[in-house]
C-alpha cells in the first residue's frame, strides 16, 4: 500500500508492480480466511473467528451484527484481538445504515470524519452506545457496513472502522463483500448444523446411556464405547433401576447399530423398566418385553441379560438372580480371582412368541463382582482373530477386589487395543461390585 | 484454611496403603477429612493423590507390581479425585466452557480428571471427555458446545501422534488448546512443535494459563513433511517391525523358560519394544530427541531392576536401528540421543 503512495509519477511498471502485490495480498487473505473459516460448525466459535479474521485486514474495530427478528446482537473485537462480551439489541432503529442492510444486503459506506460528531455517523451503523464509544476512540475516518448474505437472505452485517489516512477504496469495498460471503456462508452453515444439533439431543437424550444411581450395599460403573465415533449412542444398551434392597441390573444390544438401533434400545429400555415395575423378577421382564417386541411385528432382535440384586439374609453380601435373552450370562468374578459363568440361557428377545425364561441364582460376597457386557466386547476384531470371551475370562482375575470402574476401564482398553484401529460394533460394559 | 503441606503429607502414608489394599472407601475418607478441615482442593489433588500416582508408577517400573495391580490403585485414586469432583461441582459457574480429555491411546484419565476439577472449582464449566477420545467425537463435541478452550492431557509416549490429531480439532475450529501431562517432558518444546496453543506442567499452571489464551486460534501449522512421513511409516508398520524386534532382541534368554521371571520379561520386553517404536514417532514429530534419552533410561531402569544381566537396553537400539534402516531420520535421532552404554 505504502509503495503505492510513494509511487513516481509515470513510473508505470512500479505501479503495476505495486497494485499486483496488493492484489496478491487480498488473495491470500481471502484464501486463508476461506480455509479457516470451513473448520468451525459452531456458531458463536464462527462469529469469534470471522472478527478475528478480519481485524485488522478489513478495519481497526470490526463488529458482527446478527439480526434476530428486529433486533440484533453485536459481537466486536478491537486492534488488540480482544473480543467484548456480546450485546443484544430488541430494535436495530428504522432507516439506520444498519437497517438498509439488514433489508436489501447492500453496502454502506459512511466518511465520518467529515461530520462534526463522529458518533452520529457511526450511529448509523453502531446503535449501541458502548461498541459506538469503542469504535470511536480509533477517531475513524470511514465506516463500512456490508451484508452478511448466505443463500438468498442477509443474516447480518459486517461493521468495520478504519482511520483517518486509511479509508476503503473499491477494491477494499469487494474485498470485504468477498470475506462477508464466505463468513455467512460459515455462520449459516453453522446455523443450520446448531439447529440439526439441538433436535438431535432432544431425541437422544432420552436414549443416551443413564446416569447411574447410587445403590447401598454396592458398587456400580458402566462403560458405553458407540460404534459411530461421533455418536453417543447406539444399538447397546445398560440400564439400573428399582428400590433399596432390590436393584434390575440389564445390559442388550439391539442388532444393528446408530440411530436407527438407537431408537429400539430406548423402547427396550422403556419396556423393561415398565414391566419392573410390576415383577422385578428378571425372567418376568424378559418374557414381557419379548411379548411386547414381539408383537410389533419388526423384523429386528433384542438380546439383553437381566439381573436382579438383593442383599443377602445374613446383611453382608447380596443374591443375584440371573436371566439371559440370547445374551451371555453375565462373568462373576470372586474376591479370590475366580472367575466364573452362570449356567443359564435364554432366547433372544423379539422374533418368536410366547416365550418363558429360565433363572438361576448366584451368591454374591463383599468384594464379589459382576461384568455383563456386550458382543462388542468378545467379537472386537483384531488383524489375527476376535477378542474373544477367553481372552476375557483371563484379563479379569488380576482385577479381583478392584473397583467396578476399573473393571469396564480395563476390559475397555484392552478391547480397543486389540481392535488396533479396526472398526467395531458398539460396547457396553457394566460392572457391579458388592460392598461400598 | 491450611496453606502448609503438612496435613496432607502426613496422610500420605495411609492413602499409599488404601491404594495398594484397593480399598476406595478409606481413601475417600482420608480426602473427605482433608477437605472438612478447610485444605485446598488443588492442594489434595496434587500433594495427595498425584504424589501417591507417581509413587505406584515407581513400584511398577521397579518390578514390585503387576500392571493390574497398579490398575486397581489407579481405580481407587479415579474414585478419591471423583469425590472432589462431586463438592467442587457446587461451584457457581463464573468463567466460559472448556472441553477436556485425552487422545486415542491414552488411558491414563486420571490426570485430565484432575485438570478438569481444578478447573471446575475455578468457575470454569468443564465438560470431561475422559481417556481415548476418538478425534472425531472430539470434534462432535467441539462444533456442538463451541467452548472457549480445549485441554488435552497426554502421559505416555505412544499418544503423541494422537494428541496431534486432538490439537488439530481443536485449532481447526479456532478454539485454543492447552497441553499438558507427563509426555510433554519439562518444558514447552513438544507442547508448541505439536501446534498446542499453550503447556502447563501442572494443575496450578493450567488454571492460570487458560485465563491468558486467545479467543481465537489459527490452525495448527503442518509438520515438518519428511519427519510426518516417517512417522507415519512408522505407525503403518509398527506392528511387523514390532514383531521382528522381539524376535531378536529377548531379554527374557537371562532365564530359564517357564520360570517367572522369563515371563515376566517377556511382557517388558513387549513395552519396551512397543515404548521405543513410539517414542521415534513422538521424537520425528515434536523434534525433541531428548524423548529418546528418556526412554532408553527407562528401559535400562526396567531391566535393571529385574536384575537382567549385561547391557541390553544399547542391543535394542542397535536391534532398531537394523530394523529401521528404511528411516533415516529416526535411525539419526536413535544415534544422536540413545546412549552407546547404560
Amino acid at each position: 500500500m505504502d509503495a503505492a503512495l510513494d509511487r513516481q509519477p509515470g513510473d508505470s511498471s512500479a505501479q503495476a508492480r505495486a497494485s499486483a502485490d496488493v492484489a496478491w495480498r487480498h488473495v491470500a487473505f481471502l484464501l486463508e480466511a476461506s480455509r479457516q473459516l470451513a473448520g468451525s460448525l459452531n456458531v458463536r466459535r464462527t462469529v469469534l473467528r470471522s472478527l478475528r479474521l478480519a481485524v485488522p485486514y478489513l478495519g481497526e474495530w470490526v463488529m458482527l451484527a446478527i439480526f434476530e427478528g428486529r433486533g440484533a446482537t453485536f459481537y466486536a473485537c478491537g486492534g488488540d484481538g480482544v473480543m467484548s462480551e456480546p450485546v443484544t439489541v430488541d430494535r436495530v432503529p428504522e432507516d439506520s445504515a444498519l437497517w438498509r442492510i439488514g433489508r436489501v444486503g447492500r453496502t454502506e459506506l459512511l466518511h465520518v470524519a467529515l461530520e462534526r460528531d463522529p458518533e452520529d455517523g457511526l450511529g448509523s451503523l453502531i446503535p449501541d452506545e458502548g461498541l459506538r464509544a469503542a469504535a470511536a476512540t480509533l477517531r475513524p475516518a470511514d465506516v463500512l457496513g456490508v451484508g452478511l448474505n448466505a443463500r438468498g437472505s442477509t443474516a447480518g452485517a459486517l461493521v468495520a472502522v478504519r482511520a483517518a489516512g486509511a479509508g476503503y477504496d473499491e477494491p477494499d469495498v469487494e474485498i470485504a463483500e468477498e470475506f462477508a460471503r464466505h463468513a455467512a456462508m460459515a455462520l449459516d452453515s453453522a446455523r443450520l448444523y446448531e439447529e440439526r444439533v439441538h433436535t438431535s439431543a432432544t431425541l437422544q437424550a432420552s436414549l443416551r446411556p443413564p446416569e447411574l444411581p447410587v445403590v447401598p450395599g454396592a458398587r456400580i460403573a458402566a462403560r458405553y464405547r458407540a460404534a459411530h465415533a461421533q455418536l453417543d449412542i447406539g444399538g447397546d444398551f445398560y440400564d439400573v433401576h428399582g428400590e433399596p434392597g432390590d436393584t434390575s441390573v440389564v445390559v442388550g444390544d439391539v442388532c444393528g447399530k446408530g440411530v436407527e438401533a438407537a431408537v429400539l434400545t430406548g423402547k427396550a429400555r422403556q419396556t423393561i423398566k415398565t414391566a419392573a415395575r410390576f415383577d422385578r423378577s428378571p425372567a418376568s421382564i424378559l418374557a414381557a418385553l419379548n411379548d411386547v417386541l414381539y408383537a410389533d411385528h419388526s423384523d429386528r432382535f433384542v438380546t439383553v441379560a437381566c439381573v436382579r440384586v438383593r442383599p443377602g439374609s445374613g446383611g453382608a453380601g447380596a443374591v443375584a438372580t440371573v436371566a439371559v435373552a440370547g445374551h451371555p450370562p453375565p462373568l462373576v468374578l470372586r474376591r479370590d480371582g475366580t472367575v466364573e459363568e452362570p449356567d443359564v440361557s435364554g432366547t433372544l428377545s423379539g422374533v418368536l412368541p410366547d416365550l418363558s425364561y429360565r433363572e438361576t441364582e448366584v451368591w454374591l460376597a463383599p468384594g464379589d463382582a459382576m461384568l455383563l457386557y456386550t458382543d462388542g466386547v468378545y467379537e472386537a476384531r483384531g488383524r489375527d482373530d476376535f477378542f474373544g470371551q477367553e481372552r476375557l475370562r483371563e484379563l479379569l482375575p488380576g482385577y479381583a477386589g478392584a473397583n467396578p470402574e476399573t473393571l469396564c476401564e480395563v476390559v475397555e482398553q484392552r478391547v480397543v487395543e486389540h481392535l488396533d484401529g479396526a472398526e467395531h460394533d458398539d460396547i457396553a460394559l457394566l460392572a457391579l461390585r458388592i460392598g461400598d | 484454611m491450611p496453606t502448609t503441606t503438612e496435613p496432607v503429607v502426613r496422610q500420605l502414608p495411609q492413602f499409599e496403603r488404601a491404594l495398594a489394599e484397593g480399598d476406595a472407601g478409606t481413601a475417600v475418607g482420608i480426602v473427605d477429612e482433608l477437605l472438612d478441615s478447610g485444605v485446598e482442593p488443588a492442594m489434595v489433588m496434587i500433594e495427595l493423590i498425584s504424589e501417591a500416582q507417581r509413587r505406584i508408577g515407581d513400584r511398577w517400573q521397579r518390578g514390585e507390581w503387576s500392571v493390574a495391580q497398579e490398575h486397581t490403585a489407579t481405580g481407587v485414586s479415579v474414585a478419591a479425585t471423583e469425590a472432589i469432583a462431586r463438592r467442587v461441582r457446587a461451584t457457581p459457574v463464573s468463567r466460559g466452557r472448556i472441553v477436556i480429555g485425552c487422545a486415542e491411546r491414552e488411558w491414563h484419565a486420571l490426570p485430565a480428571l484432575v485438570i478438569a476439577t481444578g478447573l471446575r472449582e475455578r468457575g470454569w464449566n468443564v465438560t470431561f471427555l475422559g481417556a481415548s477420545t476418538p478425534a472425531d467425537r472430539l470434534s462432535a463435541y467441539l462444533h456442538d458446545l463451541g467452548p472457549d478452550a480445549a485441554a488435552v492431557s497426554c502421559s505416555i509416549v505412544g499418544a503423541l501422534p494422537s494428541t496431534r490429531q486432538f490439537i488439530e480439532a481443536s485449532t481447526g475450529a479456532g478454539i485454543p488448546v492447552v497441553a499438558g501431562g507427563a509426555a510433554f517432558g519439562p518444558d514447552d518444546r513438544r507442547a508448541r512443535a505439536l501446534g498446542a496453543t499453550a503447556w502447563a506442567p501442572g494443575l496450578r499452571e493450567a488454571v492460570e494459563i487458560v485465563d491468558t489464551l486467545p479467543a481465537v486460534v489459527a490452525p495448527a501449522e503442518p509438520l515438518p513433511a519428511a519427519a510426518l512421513a516417517e512417522q507415519q511409516g512408522l505407525e503403518l508398520a509398527h506392528r511387523t517391525v514390532g514383531e521382528t524386534l522381539r524376535e531378536r532382541w529377548r531379554p527374557q534368554d537371562a532365564f530359564a523358560p517357564g520360570t517367572a521371571k522369563h515371563a515376566d520379561l517377556v511382557t517388558v520386553a513387549r513395552d519396551c519394544v512397543d515404548q521405543s517404536l513410539y517414542t521415534l514417532q513422538g521424537a520425528l514429530l515434536t523434534g525433541d530427541g531428548r524423548i529418546v534419552r528418556d526412554t532408553a533410561g527407562w528401559v535400562a531402569a526396567l531391566l535393571a531392576a529385574r536384575a537382567v544381566p549385561g547391557d541390553s537396553a544399547p542391543e535394542l537400539a542397535g536391534e532398531l536401528a537394523r530394523v529401521l534402516r528404511d528411516y533415516p531420520r529416526a535411525v539419526e535421532l536413535l544415534r544422536a540421543h540413545w546412549p552407546e552404554r547404560s
